[in-house]
């Protein structure tokens, strides 16, 4: 059969290009290869040559599917499955971006793209000696991507899953593919995910996979250490490429910590999900990774350490990726996932990167150079690897607790369906309770280790320092716990630890470094590490729910807990008090998709009683079709605190035109001035007058119109209106309800009788339709510290980066 | 014995503290049927609600209670409370997860994880905006 105004040129180029990456980098990683294994430099010249051809081709075929991609979704070509399914019609053009990957097909394509650009940085920055065996390990990886996307039948085993599919190979068996013009029939797409119609989602997802791309340029250069034998050599150049991995991830991670705290309702920015630990622990172990290299590069120590950091964690990446993509994690996380029946697929690309990685490291691990003379304890060395040993345990906490999901099968299986393991109840209380340990030695560590000199230092001046820090820290955190009112002895010791982390690195700055602003890196680095965990540690020990509802029934002791009243009902236009605030919902709006409720907070002086402060929060909720209500909260940020708002609940809205049954209609024929009488209130009709324009309804020419003024009077409160229309259109009479929902009255006008100049009103009572939101509100203190904690670690990366950059040049220059 | 070495066993032996600590913080899956037997701990439930009971709400009266009957995977089915408010979309969820004890004759919920295919998983097509072609996706 031919199918009607199908698009088929941009699926079939798209999946040529799709199949000449995967090709030509399996073809680049053999002739890279046979350059890396050959002895005589004209063949290792030669096979190198063709190996960037291959490159060059891969890397116009990667541009090539994304350009095919974008078209399909940009043209909204729905009879693509991925357009359909990600896209719609009404998507604002900012959003294209984020469908293109918002599916899985459509990360992997990211994640490809990042690896091709940094690859052809890598071409010109690796050298003579590197270029052959990193590229070699870039492109197996990039090879593995594209085997992701081939979505080709082997026998009956679907490797990977193609962007490129068609709708109706999707849907086999929907009987609206039988017909050749279906697409006719198919105006619309799916849409994007409403959660992520934000900006976030256009730029959190490109950094972060920049991010776990980069991770591959240390473990590309550790096992072409390995591999060549040169296990000292590719230090000097891989260290500004950890650097800036390490601050993209970082930046990428803590991205998505903001987009939930801005958009999505999880009441913060750090829930211990599944999602995020996968990808945090890739990145504790890259910085330790960077810490034990510089006590190398310093010290000849901690080599053999560096290779495993850097090796492990680009195999964190990959697990973290078999963990968020193979559907595994499937209850034990708030966030979606689609099993694409890819995670066979992905095991083996995990085990075939980890297996022989750790094989060529345990082969070279006696060979790799380790000085005879122990580092002394007086040394930032011997430190920095006690640090990395921290940051190892840390991420192995968190892998162990996120990977239950994985083993529970395996002691299912041993115990004989007796023992069914879950993640625990309380996972953030339980992460804590680890990782706040590891926290409070990682800020002493990375404070003190800062004073000590590499080698050997002088201990006397040490403890001089460390006196007058600690005093100064005692001091600090006294005021600080006394007025954060923070008395368990484990956030003391940690606000100990932030305080010291923070005196200490500034202290460094301006009394060791002395204003030498291009050293600043490390101690601004840890500087921003101790004012995020300070952050951390008030805005989450001193967070408090300040919508606290006690409507409610007394169910009894345990009930009586704060944590279970935090949701406040608000009636409209009524006034409830949340902490120093009045809050009161006044109304509601929408503007497609979103519907906006406006909730007004005044702040009184508790004296007087004026309005101190006054200011209107618009919590929204996306009513949508398809997905019923997604709520994206509203926050007020001050500098010491946010008050942070979402709506849990709304009224359903009842259809009440279709569900009125006619009974319920009392008749009333009355004339001008007349009054009708309600259960609970009086209707007086003002006025019958012709009309011409309505927003209930479109006028054409020679329709007839008419409307009955009602003025409704309520026993208590304020009046409404009402005019219920009488309209002949076409010869065709009808009737056009209004109602005052308040009161629950609807209102019909029947008959409109002109001799005896009166007019038929039909009135129904129902249930009062009550307006109302169920929101949350809830005070974040000292949030802010957070986010400026997160932005001087980065800058901290940054400036060491640019350091290296320029020792390079002025090393460049001087040869 | 280098320093590193004691180092490297410090942390071997931390971790295999933290793999033994473990035995008290994972939960495990039960039914409404093995919690009765264990009351006192948070257990995790799996099912999917009964909707041939009503679901309590009333946002006027209680905006912080919740109770719904849930099917477990034996096919018991138990009252559920929950305080909070109630999901939206409740009634559309295709499998609940969730946490908390038995108290009395009924399971005092603290937390409620949704799964609602319908939300990510597109297996319904919609032709014209009207009717609904049911259709199986081929990935699975």
């Amino acid at each position: 059969m031919i199918f009607e105004n199908e698009l088929r040129w941009p699926g079939i180029w798209g999946q040529l290009f799709v199949i000449t990456v995967f090709v030509s980098s399996f073809l680049s990683v053999v002739s890279y290869f046979i350059s890396t294994q050959s002895k005589d430099e004209i063949i290792q010249n030669s096979w190198k040559r063709i190996a960037r051809m291959l490159f060059v081709v891969q890397a116009i075929a990667v541009a090539g599917i994304v350009v095919t991609l974008y078209y399909i979704i940009h043209e909204h070509r729905f009879e693509y499955h991925y357009a359909w399914e990600h896209s719609s019609m009404q998507l604002p053009m900012k959003y294209l971006l984020a469908c293109f990957w918002e599916g899985q097909e459509g990360s992997f394509l990211l994640w490809m793209w990042w690896n091709m650009v940094l690859g052809s940085l890598l071409i010109f920055r690796a050298g003579k000696k590197w270029e052959a065996p990193v590229l070699c390990i870039f492109m197996v990886v990039q090879a593995f991507i594209a085997s992701m996307l081939l979505g080709i039948y082997f026998w009956d085993y679907r490797v990977g899953s193609t962007p490129f599919s068609l709708l109706r190979d999707v849907m086999i068996g929907a009987p609206i593919f039988q017909r050749a013009d279906y697409l006719s029939f198919i105006k619309d797409g799916n849409g994007l995910n409403p959660l992520l119609q934000n900006y976030w989602m256009v730029i959190h997802p490109p950094i972060l996979f920049l991010g776990f791309a980069s991770t591959l340029v240390p473990f590309a250069y550790a096992i072409a250490a390995l591999w060549k034998k040169d296990f000292t050599g590719w230090i000097v150049s891989v260290l500004p490429w950890t650097l800036f991995s390490g601050a993209v991830l970082g930046t990428g991670i803590m991205m998505g910590g903001a987009w939930a705290y801005e958009s999505l309702t999880f009441g913060g920015y750090w829930a211990w999900d599944p999602v995020e630990n996968a990808s945090l622990v890739p990145w504790l172990i890259l910085v330790g990774g960077i810490h034990t290299m510089l006590a190398y590069k310093k010290s000849g120590h901690s080599l053999r350490s560096t290779f495993l950091f850097f090796l492990l964690s680009f195999i964190l990446v990959l697990y973290s990726t078999f963990l968020t993509r193979s559907g595994i994690l499937g209850n034990s996380s708030v966030h979606a996932f689609t099993d694409l029946g890819m995670s066979g697929h992905l095991v083996f690309y995990l085990l075939g990167l980890t297996i022989p990685a750790i094989i060529l490291l345990a082969i070279n691990w006696k060979k790799i150079p380790a000085p005879e003379k122990e580092e002394a304890m007086a040394s930032r060395e011997f430190w920095i690897f006690v640090g990395a040993g921290i940051l190892f345990i840390s991420a192995f906490q968190i892998t162990l607790y996120t990977s239950i999901p994985v083993y529970a099968p395996l002691v299912k299986w041993i115990s004989q369906s007796k023992i069914n393991i879950a993640p625990p109840t309380e996972p953030i209380g339980t992460y804590n309770s680890y990782q706040l340990p590891v926290a409070v030695l990682v800020l002493l560590l990375s404070s003190f280790a800062l004073y000590l000199k590499f080698r050997k230092s002088d201990m006397k001046q040490f403890y001089r320092r460390m006196i007058i820090i600690s005093v100064i820290t005692v001091i600090f955190t006294v005021l600080i716990a006394w007025q954060g009112a923070l008395t368990y002895p484990t956030h003391v010791a940690l606000l100990f630890a932030a305080v010291f982390s923070i005196i200490a690195n500034l202290y460094y700055m301006f009394t060791v470094l002395k204003g030498k602003h291009r050293l600043y890196g490390p101690a601004l680095a840890h500087l921003g590490f101790g004012i995020f965990l300070m952050g951390v540690l008030i805005s989450s020990a001193n967070k408090h729910t300040i919508s606290l509802n006690y409507r409610g029934i007394d169910y009894g002791k345990r009930f009586n807990d704060l944590d279970l009243h935090t949701n406040q009902y608000m009636p409209k236009d009524s006034r409830e008090q949340m902490g120093e605030y009045f809050a009161t919902f006044i109304g509601d709006s929408t503007s497609e998709p979103n519907h906006y409720y406006k909730v007004l907070f005044e702040r009184m002086d508790t004296s007087t009683n004026e309005v101190k402060e006054k200011f209107i929060l618009y919590p929204n909720a996306q009513i949508n079709p398809k997905m019923g209500l997604i709520s994206s909260p509203d926050t007020r940020h001050y500098w010491d605190h946010d008050v942070y708002t979402h709506v849990t609940t709304v009224p359903e809205k009842s259809n009440d035109e279709e569900t009125t049954d006619e009974q319920k209609f009392t008749e009333h024929k009355i004339a001008k001035g007349d009054t009708i009488f309600t259960s609970k209130s009086y209707v007086v009709l003002e006025n019958v007058e012709k009309v011409e324009k309505s927003d209930k309804i479109k006028l054409v020419k020679g329709d007839l119109c008419v409307g009955a003024k009602l003025h409704v009077f309520p026993m208590t409160g304020k009046d409404y209106y009402a005019e219920p229309l009488y309209l002949i259109q076409g010869g065709q009479a009808m009737s056009i309800n209004d109602k005052v929902n308040d009161l629950g009255l609807i209102f019909r006008l029947t008959k409109v009788i002109p001799d005896q100049n009166k007019v038929q009103i039909d009135i129904a009572e129902v249930k009062p339709e009550q307006e109302y939101i169920v929101m949350k509100a809830l005070v974040f203190p000292f949030i802010n510290l957070v986010w400026l904690g997160v932005v001087m670690t980065v800058a901290g990366f940054l400036v060491s980066l640019f350091r290296v950059f320029q020792k390079k040049k002025s090393v460049g220059s001087n040869n | 014995m280098k320093k590193a070495h004691i180092i490297g066993l410090g942390i071997i032996a931390v971790a295999i503290g933290i793999i033994i600590s473990m035995a008290s913080d994972y939960s495990s899956y039960e039914t409404f049927s093995s919690a009765k037997q264990k009351t006192g701990k948070d257990f995790q439930i799996v099912g999917t609600l009964d909707k041939s009971y009503e679901l309590e709400y009333d946002a006027a009266k209680d905006a912080n209670y919740f109770s719904f009957y849930l099917k477990d995977k034996n096919g018991d089915e138990c009252k559920v409370v929950f305080h909070g408010s109630k999901p939206q979309d409740f009634e559309r969820s295709e499998s609940i997860v969730l946490t908390g004890r038995m108290n009395g004759d009924f399971f005092d919920a603290k937390h409620i994880l949704m799964k609602c295919p319908s939300k990510y998983k597109n297996d319904k097509l919609d032709v014209n905006g009207t009717q609904e072609v049911d259709a199986t996706p081929e990935k699975s």
